[in-house]
Formats: C-alpha cells, structure tokens, sequence
C-alpha cells in the first residue's frame, strides 16, 4: 500500500471518532436517565410533602 | 431495542464497508491507495450536509409548531453534523497531502466554505448554552441553524461557481448519474460507505434526540423542584408569621 499512513491515519480518526462519539453518548444518555429518574422520585415526594401540608 | 438492532446493524454494514474499501476494491491507477481515503470522506461530508439539513427543517418545524421535540432533533443534526464535518476535514486533508501535495488550501472555496460551515455549527452549539429557557433556546437556535444552513448550498456549489483545488463532482453532478466519471467498482464502493454511515448516523441522531429529551426532563424537574422549594419555604414563612405574636 502507498501512502499507507495517511489511509490508516484517514480511517483511523473517522471511524474511531465515530465509535467514540456513539460510546461517548450512550455513557451520557445512561447518566442522564439515572439523574432524570433520581430527580423524578425526589419531585415526586416533594409533591407528596406539599400536599400533605 | 429497536435503537440496538440498528447499532448494532450500522457496525457490521461499517466494519463490511471498510474491508472492502481497504482490502477488495483495487487502488486507483493515479492516486494509488489514497483514494480509499475518499470512501469516508464522501460520506462523512455527505451526512454533514444531511444532519444540518435537518437542523434546518426542524428549526423551521419548531418555529411554526412551537415543539420542543422539534428542538431536539435540531439539536442532535448539529451536534453531529458538527462530528461528521470535521471527520470530511479531516479525511479531505488526509488525501489532500498524498494527491495535492498540501493538507489545506485557504485560497480553494470548497476548504474554506467548509471550515466555515464547521466554524457556524459549533458556534449554533455554543449559542444554545446562553439561556436556560428551553422555548427562548429553541426558537433562537431555529433563526441561528436557518442562517447558518445558507453556507450548506455555497459549499456544494462552490466547486461549480468558483475555481479552485477542489474538483469538481465525481457522480453528484445529474448529469453522470447513469455514467459517473469513477469506475463502477469505486462508485459501488463509495455507495457501500455511504449507505453505512447512514445507518451510524441514523443510530447517533436516535441516541442525540433521546439524550436532548432526557436533559429537557432533567432541566423540567429541575425548575418544577425549585419552584416546589419555594412554595414550601413561603408557606413555612407564613406560618411563622401568623403564628408570631
């Protein structure tokens, strides 16, 4: 193969970033939905203290 | 589990893709094996301009609907647009230095209006981080994405309109649809790509939009919680209050 690093450096970034990025989104999107769910229990007994005032 | 089949389809269709970009089409009789380059490069500044066309559609659909669904799916097309732009960049620049002999050229209208439209996207991005009311971010973000999306046709069309290094369209141009100036091979090889990276992105933008979803939940509870507070803390007040000699 000519010119073999710049086809390795080429592929390795996009398909790397790629793999990269969709790791990087399915640890936020699993951290998000933790925190979205911990938020909502916590809204719902502040609901339950309100309307046990 | 419908999001995982599709990942998990857009990694076998990649994984196919590269091994016959790399290893089964032959290597061009000019440019040698750099030519492979263009395989994901194509792709990558092709979904580029997908994803910000959605960004676009959608900043129109929210202004009109008034959905932050909407927002969304904006969002996700920016975010990775954004990704796939960089990634066109950086593969351009990758084959750019075997075959032009340079990474860059400012002076070529196609390099520079595309830094260019990276440069208005990840501005759109960081533009969204100034307020936190979701209905002013989104329609805000919508007039930002519909200015920006005014670079996208410049910097398809600026290798017909202007001179420069760039070449002109291999199978883009109607008129070498049915007779593309690339053998046929090279042509079935950049489709194969091309058709896997859309599934990846498919896969991405699914991820994107339900993140953006989630974060919008997460900031809804957020100010329903505070606002809960505060209501707890002005009732408690007023009953110390009444309750004060």
């Amino acid at each position: 193969m000519s010119d073999v690093w710049f086809v390795i450096a080429g592929y390795g970034v996009i398909l790397g970033g790629l793999a990269g990025y969709a790791i990087a989104l399915a640890r936020r999107l699993a951290r998000a939905r933790q925190a979205s769910l911990r938020i909502r229990g916590e809204a719902e007994s502040a609901t339950t203290a309100d309307l046990g005032e | 589990m419908k999001t995982r089949i599709l990942g998990f389809t857009a990694l076998v269709a990649v994984a196919a893709a590269t091994v016959n970009g790399l290893f089964i089409v032959p290597a061009d009789l000019n440019q040698g094996d750099a030519q492979r380059i263009m395989y994901v490069h194509v792709a990558s500044a092709w979904l580029a301009y997908l994803s910000f066309g959605v960004t676009a559609m959608a900043g129109i659909g929210y202004l009109v609907r008034r959905d932050l669904r909407l927002d969304a799916v904006a969002l996700a097309g920016a975010e990775v647009g954004v990704m796939l732009t960089a990634f066109a960049i950086w593969g351009g620049m990758m084959w750019g230095r075997p075959v032009w002999g340079v990474f860059w050229q400012w002076e070529d209208p196609r390099l520079t209006t595309t830094a260019l439209l990276l440069a208005l996207y990840a501005g759109y991005l960081l533009f969204r981080r100034l307020t936190d009311d979701p209905h002013r971010r989104a329609a805000r973000a919508a007039v930002v994405g519909l200015i920006a999306a005014i670079d996208i046709p410049i910097v398809h069309f600026s290798v017909i309109w202007w001179r420069g290094l760039h070449q002109g369209p291999t199978i883009g141009d109607p008129s070498k649809i049915l007779n593309p100036s690339a053998p046929p091979l090279f042509v079935l090889a950049l489709m194969s790509m091309l058709a896997a990276f859309t599934l990846v992105w498919g896969y991405l933008m699914v991820r994107r939009y339900q993140l953006a979803r989630t974060e919008w939940e997460i900031e809804e509870h957020g100010r329903l919680g505070r606002i809960s507070a505060a209501r707890r803390s002005f009732t408690t007040e007023s009953m110390a209050e009444e309750s004060a000699p």
